[in-house]
């Protein structure tokens, strides 16, 4: 019988095989894409925030300006609550950041007029925050039972050798943060790693000097 | 189209469009028939709307099975108060990767599919809750709701019609217990996932205080079909009680894993052997898990004669679930594979009842302990016992969820578990 059947590693669009779906990440996140049509009352359109982080991340950087400071301003109108807006404007925090410190809690507490307490007891209930900075690529690899039978465990061995960094720790060079992480929903594809924003499928132990070497080379 | 892998044997009804990426345009979607429902049901009004999926059988998708209309059915009539439409995109079930397919190439179905539901129950706002985790879909989602927006598929007076409806992509943070519904209802507060006391139930106070209705995206992509073609059409597949077709989600040790969409009913053995390739490399099949990591564990006695469908898998002494099938071959180490399913769940337990927050890292703990071979035979009764302490005592039924592979592994695989108790190690180790 054949080797199993694994569609070949590489991924043409975000998320794997989605074909021509070839936007970039700063097409996605233009300033247009958060729409233009503000109407009374709140703004109708999609706006709304990802708590992952770009490669470049600024730790000072300012609770909002510019375009940032438009998205929040459309989320806000998105909810009937101040309090409903808090998790997108945390995730907003976090693609800007990299993080979330105690103190962006408190800065985000104040632009929603929250208690720093209430901020502090969502932020820290939720995975995707990072409570301190990572690397500038954080490699999330999925060990949960389907890709468990793939190989999950081996895949997140060989990206710790190859990193040479130990779970959780980031990278010498600032460069890579591995951790492990429960189903991601791309079960029929594993092993399922995340890196930043992005899927990566299909990942064998074999793929990842290459896949290290891209994201060096390509940033993504 | 080769999505990455179809069968001649599928219904390809909600997954039509799998691997089409011209059928995420708005326009792209109208051209294979797009919208037709929704139109419909402006024509026929919401009661009508009811009653066509009253009619089809249609079953939530999200696990638990409930009926779809008869959900509607319950929410208030149209008042004062706000009424809220929630789509359960938080798809975290270990298992289950058919939510993200069905947004990330079909986002106009779950568009409509949410906007003639939010119509049936007089209600004005849907929001689509993304597990964090989804960037790329959640842009593919966000995309195609700005393009309703600007043709007026969403918004004030759709379709030139007196229906306003709000349509609001929402995106969480990680947390598998948020895909509990009202868990989703705290999370979207901006709180802590944590579920709530029913009653009372989210139909009378749901999110913001106010009645509202909780689908899964599958069940809400089937819906334009069924409004379209009438209730009575959709029951051409599947089994009376079970009716319509459904995505099963097939992974682990199989040649072809992926999305299948077939009619409920499916034998398992023909999903496994013929739809997917068969076993992976030729080895033989061990167990079965039918409906993602909270269903109880199947040998190869109760797969057999299993048919897919919510009281077919009963039959067989498991659940249908999400029908999230996870195929293991005989290579598979049973108690390791178990004891990362309840590692799971240690993991993602929100913390408010006892048996659930301190019972499954102490199950974790022991079954470590087996699978390094130090543990005792007594350690089977003490997860039983604790299985037992832990089902139909908390909250939402996480705990339940943690439970069942346990109990079900050392019921089905008891041997396994001796062997490592006994021998120190497995007989055939992979
Ligand atoms: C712990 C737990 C996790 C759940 N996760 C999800 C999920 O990720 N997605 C989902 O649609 N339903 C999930 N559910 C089921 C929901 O509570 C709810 O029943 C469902 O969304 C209702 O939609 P349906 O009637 O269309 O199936 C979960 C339930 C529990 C108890
Ligand atoms: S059973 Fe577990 S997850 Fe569910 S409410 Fe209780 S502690 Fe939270
Ligand atoms: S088990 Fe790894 S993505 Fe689901």
């Amino acid at each position: 019988m054949s080797a199993p059947a694994r569609v070949p590693f590489h991924n043409p669009g975000w998320a794997g095989n989605t074909g021509e779906f070839d936007l970039t990440e700063a097409d996605v996140r233009g300033t247009d894409f958060v729409g233009e049509r503000p109407l009374d009352g709140g703004h109708e359109s999609a706006a709304p925030s990802y708590p992952y982080m770009l490669p470049d991340k600024d730790p000072d950087a300012v609770l909002f300006e510019g375009p940032y400071k438009e998205r929040f301003e459309k989320i806000r109108t998105r909810y009937p609550t101040a309090r409903g807006a808090l998790i997108p404007t945390l995730n907003l925090a976090q693609e800007l950041r990299g993080h979330v410190s105690p103190e962006t809690m408190d800065e985000v507490a104040a632009l929603l007029g929250l208690a720093s307490a209430e901020v502090r007891g969502t932020v820290t209930f939720y995975t995707m925050y990072n409570k301190r900075p990572v690397g500038r690529f954080l490699i999330q690899v999925c060990t949960n039972i389907s890709c468990s039978l793939c190989k999950g465990e081996e895949v997140l061995d060989a990206f710790l050798r190859h990193t040479g960094t130990e779970l959780g720790e980031t990278s010498r060079d600032g460069d890579f943060t591995v951790i492990e992480v429960e189903c991601l929903a791309a079960c029929g594809f594993p092993v399922a790693v995340q890196i930043n924003s992005r899927y990566y499928e299909n990942v064998l132990p074999d793929d990842v000097p290459a896949l290290l070497q891209r994201l060096r080379e390509h940033g993504e | 189209m080769a999505y990455p892998y179809v069968h001649e044997r599928e219904v390809r009804m909600i997954s039509r469009n799998f691997g089409d990426p011209a059928a995420r345009t708005l326009d792209g979607y109208r051209e294979r028939g797009g919208y037709r429902g929704l139109e419909r049901a402006f024509e026929i009004g919401p009661a009508a709307v009811i009653d066509e999926v009253k009619a089809s059988g249609l079953r939530g998708r999200g696990g638990a099975g409930f009926p779809t209309g008869l959900k509607w059915s319950f929410m208030p009539k149209a008042g004062v108060k706000p009424h809220y439409l929630l789509c359960n995109a938080d798809e975290s079930e270990p298992g289950t990767f058919k939510d993200r397919e069905l947004i990330r190439w079909d986002p106009h179905q779950l568009i409509e599919g949410c906007l003639i539901a939010a119509y049936a129950m007089g209600s004005r706002h849907a929001y689509i809750y993304l597990r964090g985790e989804f960037f790329e879909a959640s842009q593919v989602m966000a995309r195609a709701v700005e393009e309703a927006y600007e043709r007026g598929f969403a918004g004030r007076r759709i379709l030139g019609s007196e229906n306003d409806i709000e349509v609001t992509v929402h995106v969480g943070a990680g947390a598998y217990i948020c895909g509990e519904e009202t868990g989703l209802m705290n999370s979207l507060e901006g709180r802590r996932g944590e579920p709530r006391v029913k009653p009372p139930f989210p139909a009378a106070v749901g999110v913001y205080s106010m009645p509202t209705t909780i689908n899964n995206v599958e069940t809400l992509a089937a819906v334009p079909h069924i409004v379209e073609h009438g209730g009575e059409w959709y029951r051409q597949w599947g089994t009376d009680k079970s009716p319509g077709t459904k995505l099963f989600c097939v992974s682990g040790h199989v040649e072809k894993p992926g999305n299948y969409e077939l009619p409920l009913g499916f034998p398992m053995m023909e999903l496994i052997e013929d739809v997917c390739g068969g076993v992976a490399e030729g080895r033989s099949l061990k167990s079965v898990i039918p409906g993602g990591s909270s269903v109880p564990l199947m040998d190869v006695e109760d797969c057999r004669e299993c048919t897919l469908c919510y009281e077919g898998v009963e039959a067989a002494g498991s659940m249908l679930g999400c029908a999230s099938v996870i195929v293991m071959d005989d290579r598979t180490n049973i108690v390791r594979e178990v004891r990362r399913m309840v590692q799971f769940y240690a993991h993602e337990s929100c913390g408010q009842c006892t048996p659930c927050r301190e019972g499954t890292p102490w199950m974790t703990q022991v079954l470590r302990r087996i699978e390094a071979g130090r543990g005792t035979e007594s350690d089977l009764d003490t997860l039983l016992d604790m299985s037992a302490q832990m089902t139909g005592t908390t909250i939402c039924v996480l705990s339940d969820s943690a439970a069942a592979p346990v109990v079900s592994s050392i019921e089905k695989f008891r041997d396994e578990y001796l062997a490592l108790i006994h021998g120190g190690e497995r007989v055939e180790v992979a």
